[in-house]
């Protein structure tokens, strides 16, 4: 059973990495874009139990690491998103306030994405990346911020459906 | 039993924390493998990249054109005119004709170098929430290419081959915050470096305090030991502000690419630099100003009508 859901999962953000890097990472979108893997490991998250949250956050992370425009080295993503995973679990897990209201989630998932980039730049500079200026920094953290208001609504039905096939639960959201 | 549980997710979450800490170290020290796993993922990526390329083709000149609708106004009409078949033809032929004209001004440049070249098409650009600016070009290790190869735009200087695959390569560009280039001013010869900012602008430092930049001056790479990773002589910009901030040691400046990071459809690498420098030889030249002809009209009064010749 748990083989087979961790498949399922595992296939499901494979082919969201495949569109990531086939399709999304084309397209130059104003203010930094989105990434579709990254929403989606955070709304897989929200929806699971913290544990499974932390799995799938750190197999999120490894993918966002193998990508080949990631500046970062292997397990940068792969931490901040075991934390920034099993956070969002952990606070909405038990709540149906937060679960089953889509308004809740899609602004939980929005801060959260503003949050793991800021995250990311600030442990990378520890790292020693490079890092951009200071204003071009707020921009792609806001710009982001927005497009993933925009974007999350879209995946959220689709991410619900696949997560209740995986899991083989039934969300009201 | 529900502390058991409790402990059993905090301890799942102890080792996958020290799990991405050890890929961290381990990435962090170089080791081979974790290399491997990114050259695999880029090599199995690729064809996808390749499709996608071709599929989003006609919806990125389609945004190009309207992002640019004055310009293409008259031609969006024509395109209007015809079928769902032939536009999509239009839009193809289009995009080749686009390609044929970037790779035919980056051929001119490079025979006037005499650098050896090969030319490859932009496959994917680099996600900008990487924080990085990078491009993915189409050929790789196996068509010559390797690590910190110049690259350049028919316009001038597009980055530098930052990681090579065997059937593609990831170029980071000028305008990435880690970027910096030795340049020096057409004509003056004088030196100074070039940091990228994120953005279609960069910051000239000069390195003599006795030396004055101005604007409009043009920059050229200045070359690299063995040209690597810059071949000299490569256009960079133009300098289009001057700082002159009082107590600066040396004078600093706003500089704006030649090339146009936000329609690169196809670059070339240079594998192979001439042994003599080219100097100048490669600097544009500053458009001339096209003299408007004076028109003189020389205006004869008509002879007017008296009021006495009116009233008869």
């Amino acid at each position: 059973m748990l083989l087979r859901r961790f498949g399922i999962t595992g296939t499901i953000f494979s082919f969201f990495f495949m569109v990531q890097e086939a399709l999304v990472n084309q397209l130059s979108f104003p203010a930094g874009g989105f990434s579709i893997l990254l929403i989606l490991t955070l709304l897989w998250a929200a929806l699971s139990t913290p544990e499974v949250a932390a799995v799938v956050g750190f197999g999120g992370g490894i993918l966002l690491d193998l990508s080949p425009s990631t500046s970062g080295p292997l397990g940068h993503w792969t931490l901040i998103l075991v934390f920034m995973s099993y956070a969002i679990a952990f606070f909405s897990y038990g709540d149906e306030n937060m679960r089953g209201n889509p308004l809740s989630l899609i602004l939980m998932i929005t801060l959260a994405q503003v949050i793991v980039l800021f995250s990311y730049v600030a442990t990378g500079l520890l790292l020693g990346n490079v890092a951009t200026s200071f204003s071009q920094t707020l921009i792609t953290l806001l710009g982001s911020g927005i497009w993933t208001l925009v974007v999350t609504p879209l995946m959220l039905p689709v991410v619900v459906w696949l997560h209740d096939l995986a899991f083989d639960s039934r969300m009201r959201i | 039993m529900r502390n058991g549980g409790e402990n059993r997710g905090r301890l799942l979450l102890v080792i996958l924390i020290v799990s991405s800490l050890f890929l961290i170290t381990l990435d962090l020290r170089g080791v081979n493998v974790l290399d491997g796993l990114r050259n695999g993922t880029q090599t199995a990526l690729s064809p996808f990249q390749r499709a996608g390329n071709v599929v989003l083709t006609p919806v990125k000149n389609f945004v190009n054109d309207i992002t640019h609708l004055g310009r293409t106004r008259n031609q969006i009409e024509d395109l209007r005119k015809q079928n769902q078949k032939l536009r999509e033809q239009l839009i193809l032929r289009k995009n080749q004709d686009g390609e044929i004209e970037q790779l035919k001004s980056i051929l001119d440049l490079a025979g006037t170098a005499r650098f050896k070249i090969v030319s490859a098409k932009v496959i994917s650009q680099g996600s900008s929430l990487a924080f990085t600016r990078t491009i993915t070009i189409d050929s790789g290790s196996g068509n010559g290419i390797k690590k910190n190869m110049t690259v350049i735009s028919g316009e001038g200087l597009v980055g530098v081959v930052k990681e090579v695959f065997t059937n593609s390569s990831i170029v980071m560009l000028a305008t990435d915050p880690a970027f910096k280039v030795g340049v020096r001013i057409a004509g003056s010869q004088q030196i100074g470096i070039l940091a990228g900012l994120g953005s279609s602008s960069a910051n000239l430092q000069l390195l003599d305090n006795q030396t004055t930049i101005k604007v409009g001056d043009v920059l050229l790479a200045r070359g690299s030991a063995n040209a690597q990773p810059f071949v000299p002589g490569v256009p960079v910009g133009r300098v289009s502000s001057v700082s002159n901030a009082a107590g600066a040691v040396t004078q600093s400046a706003t500089v704006k690419y030649f090339a146009n990071f936000g329609a690169l459809g196809v670059v070339s690498v240079v594998v192979k630099a001439p042994k003599a420098d080219p100097r100048d030889a490669l600097a544009p030249v500053a458009p001339v100003p096209t003299p408007i002809p004076t028109v003189t009209v020389f205006v004869t009064p008509s002879p007017s009508t008296s009021p006495s010749a009116s009233s008869n």
